[in-house]
C-alpha cells in the first residue's frame, strides 16, 4: 500500500488484487458520497441565499451554497470600465455634447456610426449632429469611438447590452434613443460658451451630474 | 474592491443597483419557520383527510341499499391511490429536480409562473407551476406512433399502461394506517387486506417487466429494443434479490400479510388502550410502550434485518430503473425503452417511475421501518389526545400514525434520490455482477442465518443478530482504509466528484 503511486499503476478492474475487501466493496466511499450530497442538501435547504455574486465561498451561519445569479432579476456588478451599450452624453441644456467631428465614425473599425452634421448659426459651438445613428448589430464593442471622442460625448457606460430585436432596422439606434443619463459638464466647457447656451441652465440639475474627474458638479 | 473609475460610478449610479438586496436574516428565519410549520400542518391535514375521505365514502356506501361491501376499499383507493400515491408521484417529478438542484448547489427550475393568478404572478412557488406546464405539454404533444410500430399498435399502446398500472396496484397491500374506529366505523387505510400480500408484491413487480420489454420491442427501434432487453434482464435479476431479502422479514414476522407485519412492529389497539388506561390510573404522563424490544428498541423490521433493508432498497432502486441502475434508460447512450413514445405515453413512463418510487418506499416503510408506528410515544399520544373533539385517543393516534407513515415514506424516497444523484451509472456487466454474484449470495446467506437464529433463539435472537450486523456495518464503513484510487482522487476532487 505504501508503493509510490504512479498514474500508470492505477489498478484496473482486472488487477484489484492489492485492494482489501472493504475497498473493493466501496461501501465507505459510497456512503461518503451520499453524505456529501446530504450535507449540501440540508445546507442549501435551510440556509438562506446570499445573492451577492462576489462571495464565491459561501461560508457563514445560515448561508447556503447556491451561487446562481437569477440573471434578469439580479445582475452581477459590471467591472469598472466595462463597455456596454453606447450613449450620447447630454449637455446641461439637453442637447448632445457631440460636435459632429466624425472622429468616432472614422475610428470605428466596424463602420457602425453614421453622422450627419448640422451647423449652429449663433453659437460658439459650431456643429451638432443632425443624425447620429449607431448600428448595434455591426458594433464590435471595441470602445474606439469612446477613445476617439474629443468632447466626451459618447460613452459606453450604460451597463446594458444591445437589446434583442425582432428585425435588423430596430437595432439601429438614433440620436433620441442614444441620449441617456445625466448631463455632463467639464470645467473647460465654459470657455466654449462665448454666448449663453440656448436653454438656460437649470438651477439644480436632476440627477447627480458628474465631471470626468469624478467630482460632483457644482 | 476594485478602484472605481468615474465611468463605473456613473453606470451604477445612473442605471440602478445591480445586486439584489440580501434577504434579512430575521425575515428569512420567520419565513422558514412559517413555511415548515405550514408544510407539517398540511401533511397532518392530509393524514386526517385520508381517513375522513375513506369514512365519507363508507357513509355514502351505507346510504345505498345495495352495499356490496366495497365502500371501504373504494374509499381507500380514492384516498391512498388517487391522493397519496398520485399526488406524491406528481410532486416528485418536481422534487427530483429541486432536490437534485439543492444537492448540487443549484436553484432548480423556478421560471414558470401562474401568470393568470394575480397574487401568484411573480412567485416561483418552489417550481410547482412547472408541474402544470409539464402536464400541459404532455397532454398537447403529438401522439406519434413510429412506422414500424403501426402493426403492433395495440401492444405499443399497452406498454405504457403495463408500466403504469402495477405501480398503482402495488400500493393496494401497503398498510397506511392501523385498523381503527373512525367516526363509528371500522376502517383501515389498506385497499386489500389479503393473506398473500407479499406474493402480490412479487407478482406485480414482475408485471412491470412486461411494460418495459413490450415498449422496447414494439417500438421497432434498435436502441429502444436494447433498452427493453436491458430492462427485462435487470428486472428479472433483481426480482430474485428483492424476493429473497423479504424472506428474512417473513421468517421474523411469520406472515405474508403486510398489515399483520405492520401491526407486529408496534403496539396493537387494545394494548395501546390498556397502556393508556394504566398510565391514567397511575398518573404518569408517559404511558409504557410494551412492543419495544428489550424495553428500549423499536421492534422494526430494520432492527431484525439490516441486510434485508439495505439490499431491498438497492434491489428496489434497480426495480424502478433509476440511477445507478438506469442502464435501461441510459439517457446519454441509448435513450431507453421509451425512446419512441411521445406525449402522455412518455409521461406515463415517467410518472410510473415516480409512482414506483413511492410504492417501493411505502413497502420498505411497511416492512422494515415500522409502517405507521411511532416508537415509544404511541400510548402517550393516545392518552393525551383522548377526548379531543369527541374522538377517541386511538383515532387521533391513527391520524398521527398516517402522518408518520407519510414522513417515513418521504424519508426513504429522499434516500433513494440521494443514491440516484450520488452514483454514476453502472455498466451493464456491473449491474449483472452486483445482482447475481454479490447481492444474491448475501441475501441467501441472510435468509439462512435469519432462519437458523430464529429457530435457535427466536425473535430476540434475530434482534441481537440485527444489532450486531448494524454495528458491524458501521464499523466496516468507518474503518475501511481508503483505496489507492480513492487516495489519488482525494487531492481535489472529493466534493466535485459527487456533483455529477
Amino acid at each position: 500500500m505504501n508503493k509510490p503511486l504512479d498514474e500508470r499503476t492505477i489498478p484496473s478492474p482486472e488487477s484489484q488484487g492489492d485492494l482489501t475487501l472493504g475497498q473493493r466493496l466501496y461501501l465507505r466511499e459510497a456512503i461518503k458520497g451520499m453524505g456529501v450530497l446530504a450535507s449540501h442538501f440540508f445546507k442549501n435547504l435551510f440556509g438562506y441565499r446570499d445573492p451577492a455574486p462576489e462571495i464565491l465561498d459561501r461560508k457563514g451561519p445560515g448561508v447556503n451554497m447556491v451561487t446562481t445569479i437569477q440573471y434578469p432579476d439580479e445582475r452581477k456588478p459590471l467591472p469598472p470600465g466595462y463597455r456596454g451599450m453606447h450613449r450620447l452624453v447630454p449637455r446641461l441644456d439637453g442637447t448632445p455634447r457631440c460636435v459632429a467631428c466624425y472622429m468616432c465614425a472614422t475610428a470605428c473599425p466596424a463602420q457602425c456610426i453614421y453622422i450627419e452634421a448640422g451647423e449652429y448659426e449663433d453659437q460658439a459651438i459650431e456643429k451638432y449632429p443632425v443624425r447620429f445613428e449607431i448600428d448595434e448589430l455591426r458594433c464590435i464593442v471595441c470602445g474606439f469611438c469612446v477613445e476617439a471622442c474629443p468632447k466626451d460625448a459618447i460613452r459606453m457606460d450604460t451597463g446594458t447590452h444591445a437589446p434583442a430585436v425582432l428585425s435588423r432596422p430596430l437595432a439601429v439606434f438614433d440620436k433620441q434613443a442614444l441620449m441617456k443619463g445625466p448631463a455632463v459638464e467639464h470645467p473647460s466647457d465654459v470657455l466654449t460658451y462665448r454666448m449663453p447656451l440656448r436653454t438656460p441652465v437649470p438651477k439644480e440639475p436632476e440627477g447627480p451630474g458628474v465631471t470626468s474627474k469624478g467630482l460632483p458638479l457644482r | 474592491m476594485a478602484v472605481i473609475t468615474p465611468t463605473a460610478r456613473l453606470a451604477s449610479d445612473d442605471f440602478g443597483p445591480v445586486v439584489a438586496p440580501k434577504l434579512e436574516y430575521s425575515r428569512w428565519l420567520i419565513g422558514t419557520i412559517v413555511g415548515w410549520t405550514a408544510f407539517v400542518g398540511f401533511l397532518f391535514f392530509m393524514s386526517w383527510l385520508f381517513l375522513a375521505l375513506t369514512r365519507a365514502i363508507m357513509w355514502i356506501g351505507a346510504q345505498i341499499p345495495l352495499d356490496w361491501g366495497i365502500s371501504q376499499p373504494l374509499g381507500t383507493i380514492l384516498s391512498v391511490v388517487m391522493l397519496l400515491v398520485m399526488v406524491t408521484a406528481t410532486l416528485l417529478t418536481m422534487a427530483d429536480r429541486k432536490w437534485s438542484a439543492l444537492m448540487q448547489d443549484r436553484m432548480g427550475p423556478n421560471r414558470a409562473r401562474f401568470s393568470i393568478i394575480p397574487f401568484l404572478r411573480d412567485k416561483p412557488l418552489k417550481g410547482l407551476p412547472h408541474i402544470m406546464a409539464d402536464v400541459l405539454k404532455m397532454l398537447f404533444k403529438e401522439d406519434f406512433i413510429p412506422e414500424g410500430a403501426r402493426e403492433n399498435r395495440f401492444l405499443f399502446n399497452l406498454a405504457p399502461l403495463l408500466a403504469f398500472a402495477p405501480a398503482f396496484m402495488l400500493i393496494a397491500v401497503v398498510p397506511v394506517s392501523p385498523e381503527i374506529n373512525f367516526w363509528g366505523a371500522r376502517l383501515q387505510l389498506q385497499v386489500a387486506r389479503v393473506d398473500w400480500g407479499i406474493l402480490y408484491v412479487f407478482a406485480l413487480a414482475s408485471i412491470a417487466v412486461f411494460g418495459t420489454a413490450l415498449a422496447g420491442w414494439t417500438s421497432s427501434n434498435k436502441l429502444a429494443l436494447l433498452g427493453g432487453l436491458r430492462a427485462s434482464a435487470q428486472l428479472v435479476s433483481y426480482e430474485v434479490t428483492l424476493g429473497l431479502t423479504l424472506v428474512g422479514a417473513l421468517i421474523v414476522f411469520g406472515t405474508l400479510r403486510l398489515d399483520v407485519m405492520a401491526q407486529l412492529q408496534g403496539m396493537g389497539e387494545s394494548a395501546i388502550r390498556a397502556a393508556a388506561m394504566l398510565a391514567n390510573r397511575s398518573g404518569d404522563f408517559f404511558a409504557r410502550d410494551d412492543s419495544l424490544l428489550f424495553g428500549w428498541l423499536p421492534a422494526w423490521g430494520a432492527v431484525f434485518q439490516p441486510v434485508g433493508i439495505i439490499l431491498f432498497m438497492v434491489a428496489g432502486q434497480a426495480e424502478i430503473k433509476r440511477a445507478p441502475f438506469d442502464t435501461p434508460e441510459g439517457d446519454s447512450e441509448i435513450i431507453g425503452y421509451f425512446l419512441e413514445y411521445s406525449g402522455l405515453k412518455s409521461g406515463m413512463f415517467l410518472i410510473a417511475e415516480y409512482a414506483e418510487t413511492v410504492v417501493i418506499s411505502g413497502i420498505v416503510t411497511a416492512i422494515f421501518l415500522g409502517a405507521y408506528h411511532i416508537p415509544w410515544l404511541e400510548p402517550t399520544i393516545a392518552r393525551v389526545t383522548d377526548g379531543w373533539l369527541g374522538a377517541s385517543g386511538v383515532a387521533w393516534l391513527a391520524v398521527v400514525q398516517v402522518f408518520a407513515f407519510v414522513v417515513k415514506t418521504l424519508a426513504i424516497i429522499w434516500v433513494l434520490f440521494v443514491v440516484r444523484w450520488a452514483f454514476p451509472r453502472f455498466r451493464y456487466d456491473q449491474v449483472m455482477r452486483l445482482g447475481w454474484k454479490m447481492m444474491l449470495p448475501v441475501s441467501l446467506t441472510n435468509v439462512a442465518l435469519t432462519g437458523a437464529i430464529f429457530l435457535w433463539a427466536g425473535r430476540d435472537g434475530v434482534a441481537w443478530m440485527g444489532i450486531i450486523e448494524w454495528i458491524a456495518f458501521l464499523f466496516f464503513v468507518a474503518f475501511t482504509q481508503r483505496g489507492p484510487a480513492a487516495a489519488q482522487g482525494a487531492t481535489g476532487h472529493t466534493s466535485t466528484a459527487a456533483a455529477h
